[in-house]
């Protein structure tokens, strides 16, 4: 693996790709012995499919972050486009054919594919705003996309409730949507799995095997450079900003058909951030140049299997851990990404910061058990992480005087 | 003669690939104001970064009134009186100037919090001794570059330096604020500060110096007093290499013209001198390398990005390209219009360090190793094999990691990425900087072969020998403005010294 250089680019001596498959392995072995209903060995099928549907839902805007990101920007607004994107689909079906919609029937098959080709147009539009205000206006990518996942959202609900108000007798805040086509997305978990299969085997031959795909490299890792080596890098920008909107404006039509209702106020919330976890923790840097295909799926996988491991083993509320855990497994996996890249040069508990972070670190580790565990686990974990970071701290000073 | 305040024995600074410094010795006496001169990369910088703590040496030893001294930071040197002012300012604009002159050492009041007051009054004295009318309060970046040197003047006289270091502090300023600025000095040296003065500009030094220091490829050439010396001896001590060591090659036959530039303008918006680039005008021929010489900022990488298309457009006057006047928007237009432009800052500006070797020159014309609208690993390698075997790239493959060659060889990687988009005219900028002397030498055969082969090439440098090696004619700019135009028998290191000096 690390002689591969079919990116036509170098690969690290450590490769997070193998590191990820080991510990979604580790993960799910876990998982089966902890869990006390043991439902990875009594109900595989249905196990798998949850993971299944979560990690495709996921992991097909996953891979339109990651373009982004690998081109050296960032998307903040995926979570609201999700939104967007349904709710156009929505409307456009609602204007095309009012009463069927009303009636909860069958809307026909040309109405739903202008619904799902205005959403994919939605995506286009707002990825080309997004490209506009990054090269043309030059506001820096964190910002343009800041704005557009405040504002998307808000002109989504604005659309759904000016939408409602002029064709249904009431105004409302969700468009519900019944067609056959939705429920057979929604029943036929595998159907969103081939879309983000073949989605991932897209970009990964576009990442490696195309022209665009170096540029987006080259864009991400030195952008001056690619620049002045005659790449119009804002042609590059506006692919990558287009691509990754019209991936969340997919993701945008399967989150409408698995919650049968375009939902603006709620759907997709947040969820730009898992994207970019995702992303980041399958190896791709947000300095740019640096990231693949097969690191985000992983990736993906990785979280969705460490969030349900998590609802597993502590059975009730588990979606309240989900951003929690979440914010860990980055923290984790970046850190041990760094650590791998430059072995042993750097401490993780130094001066005064280190010392301030340990007591911080074991109360957060106790109260995490503590609420989901009992008060006695809580206090035994919180006693556990406070001696293990202890001993890190000493022997890291030590080793540090040594050297 | 007095005892000397500074005295530095035996300095030598290594950097990757370079000795900046070599043995370096100096003297400083008392109040005076000693001038350093160099070409660039003579050592000046980083002899004075030394002196001021930014850099520790590799060897030698520093005495400071007597005492052995060695700075671990700039702390500890302006702690011991020393304070440098640098070429580029270090200042946080956003700041309001009292907030910049005790940056890091703010006052306080008996509450613990930021006495505004006492730094208000204490900046506004100071920048009263310096003739400098402005207001404390007011947002550091918005003020003039020549205001803005005052207020690190004012910073290092609220420290009590006893010396101060400044590194050509009149470059970016206008007649009036250098004359100021000289006023000060004078001042200065009144009180007894002892001024260590890195300039150019040999009207400025002879003025004000009493004693010049020059140095030329890290060493230490003499030190003169102004009344033993002249400003030509000063120039000629400042460039004076053994004249072999320039031995020009062999006579090229140049052919028609390539390229032509006209009253060339590039405006530079808020800046005194209100251009980057003002009447310059030149022709290229084929198999001709034209050099450009010119000291730092006197507009060389600017006069190669605006024909390059990569400079902002609102240049004026004409570009002709095999007689066609041009006017390329993007590198992109330039590229495909036959014009191929080697970087100036390698690292910067040129080398994806993620990419292998084969993906940093196969960049350019990617298009060229597509099999059935894909990019084929094997055809990039058949695409890259012959500029890495023409630029005599060392490489253990064609997939080995680019930050893992030497300077020289990365170079020659971004030239064969260049030399696939089969330009007519290639513009190097500066292309053996940070490199060393066998790949130096390699590179000058390369550039001499494909110029015989009939490319049309504007070479920059920095550095004098390189430029009379490899020009058949060398103009020099100085400025923004050409100044001269010297043939191959003109070309001296001498007068192209004094062209760009004279400006």
């Amino acid at each position: 693996m690390s002689e591969n250089h079919t990116a036509g680019r170098r690969w690290p001596a450590w490769s997070s790709e193998w590191t990820l498959l080991i510990a979604v392995v580790v993960a799910v072995i876990a998982t089966t012995a902890i869990d006390s209903n043991h439902s990875y060995l009594y109900r595989p099928l249905e196990s798998l499919r949850d993971i299944a549907r979560n990690t495709a839902l996921l992991g097909i805007f996953a891979l339109g972050a990651a373009v982004v990101i690998i081109a050296g920007g960032i998307d903040l607004s995926l979570g609201s486009m999700i939104a967007f994107s349904g709710m156009v689909c929505a409307t456009t079906m609602l204007a095309l054919a009012p009463e069927a919609m009303m009636a909860s029937k069958p809307v026909g098959g040309w109405v739903v594919a202008a619904g799902i080709g205005m959403s994919m147009l939605a995506g286009l539009a707002v990825g080309t705003l997004h490209a506009w205000l990054v090269t043309s206006i030059r506001l820096p990518p964190f910002i343009a996309t800041l704005a557009t996942l405040v504002g998307l959202r808000s002109l989504a609900r604005a659309l759904c409730e000016s939408t409602t108000a002029a064709i249904t007798p009431s105004k409302s805040a969700q468009i519900y949507v019944a067609d056959p086509f939705f429920k057979m997305l929604r029943d036929n978990v595998w159907i969103s799995v081939a879309v983000f299969a073949l989605l991932a085997i897209v970009t990964w031959v576009l990442l490696t095997r195309t022209i665009l795909g170096r540029h987006l490299h080259a864009l991400g890792g030195n952008e001056d450079a690619a620049r002045l080596a005659g790449i119009r890098t804002e042609n590059v920008k506006w692919f990558a900003y287009c691509f990754s909107a019209v991936t969340a404006a997919l993701a945008g039509i399967f989150y409408v058909a698995n919650e049968s209702v375009a939902a603006p106020v709620n759907q997709g919330r947040g969820h730009e951030l898992n994207a970019i976890a995702a992303a980041v923790v399958g190896g791709c840097s947000l300095a740019g140049g640096v990231g693949t295909v097969p690191g985000t799926v992983l990736g993906t996988i990785f979280l969705r299997v460490v969030i349900d491991a998590v609802s597993k083993v502590i059975k009730t509320g588990a979606d309240v851990y989900e951003g929690l855990i979440v914010g860990v497994v980055v923290v984790i996996a970046v850190t041990f990404g760094q650590l791998g890249q430059r072995a042993g040069s750097r401490r993780l508990l130094p001066g005064p910061l280190g010392l301030a972070a340990i007591p911080v670190l074991a109360i957060f580790c106790g109260g995490t058990f503590g609420m989901t565990s009992g008060t006695t686990t809580g206090v035994a974990a919180g006693v556990v992480a406070l001696g293990l970071l202890v001993g890190l701290r000493a022997w890291e000073s030590r080793s540090a005087q040594a050297g | 003669m007095a005892e000397p305040v500074i005295s530095m024995q035996g300095i030598t600074k290594r950097f990757p690939g370079v000795v900046a410094l070599d043995n370096v010795s100096l003297d400083v006496l008392p109040g005076e104001l000693l001038a350093i001169c160099g070409e660039n990369g003579a050592g000046k910088s980083t002899l004075m970064k030394i002196l001021s703590g930014v850099y520790q040496p590799d060897a030698g030893s520093m005495t400071l009134a007597g005492e052995t001294v060695r700075f671990a930071n700039t702390r500890a040197a302006e702690e011991a009186g020393i304070a440098i002012i640098h070429q580029e300012l270090a200042l946080v604009d956003d700041l309001p100037v009292l907030a910049n002159v005790f940056l890091g050492r703010e006052r306080r009041n008996r509450f613990g919090l930021l006495d505004e007051r006492s730094m208000a009054r204490e900046t506004a004295r100071l920048l009263e001794t310096l003739e400098c009318g402005v207001s404390p309060s007011v947002r550091t970046g918005s003020l003039r570059v020549g205001d803005q040197q005052l207020i690190e003047i004012a910073k290092a006289l609220s420290l009590d330096a006893r010396i101060l270091v400044m590194d050509e502090p009149t470059s970016a300023l206008t007649e009036s604020e250098s004359a100021r600025l000289e006023r000060v000095i004078a001042s200065l040296l009144a009180r007894g500060t002892t001024i260590l003065y890195i300039s150019h500009k040999m009207e400025e030094v002879f003025r004000l110096a009493d004693r010049i220091t020059v140095l030329r490829d890290g060493q230490t050439v003499r030190t003169l007093t102004k009344e033993e010396t002249s400003p030509r001896e000063i120039t000629s001590l400042m460039v004076g290499r053994d004249i072999d060591d320039a031995s020009a090659m062999p006579a090229r036959s140049p052919a028609e013209p390539v390229l032509e530039v006209k009253g060339l303008h590039l405006p530079w918006p808020g800046h005194v001198r209100g251009y980057r680039l003002d009447d310059v005008s030149l022709q290229l021929r084929r198999g001709e390398v034209l050099g450009v010489a010119g000291l730092m900022g006197a507009g060389r990488t600017e006069l190669l990005e605006t024909i390059f298309g990569a400079s902002d457009p609102t240049w004026r006057g004409e570009i002709r390209l095999r007689g066609q006047s041009v006017r390329f928007a993007h590198p992109s237009e330039a590229c495909a219009a036959g014009i191929a432009m080697v970087t100036e800052d390698r690292k910067r500006l040129g080398l994806f360090p993620d990419f292998d070797v084969a993906a940093n020159v196969s960049l350019s014309s990617l298009e060229r190793a597509r099999r059935g609208g894909l990019v084929s690993r094997k055809a990039e390698e058949e695409l890259v094999a012959e500029p890495i075997r023409a630029t005599g790239v060392k490489t253990p493959g064609p997939h080995a990691a680019i930050t893992g060659l030497s300077g020289g060889n990365q170079q020659k990687c971004i030239i064969g990425r260049w030399l696939l988009t089969q330009p007519e005219v290639l513009l190097l900028d500066d292309p053996t900087r940070g490199i060393d002397v066998g790949a130096k030498a390699e590179l000058y055969a390369l550039i001499d072969r494909l110029c015989r082969e009939g490319l049309g090439v504007i070479l920059t440098s920095s550095e004098l020998p390189e430029l009379l090696t490899l020009s058949d004619r060398v103009i020099v700019l100085a400025e923004g403005r050409l100044t001269a135009e010297l043939s191959r028998s003109e070309a001296t290191e001498q007068r192209i010294m004094e062209a760009a000096t004279g400006g």
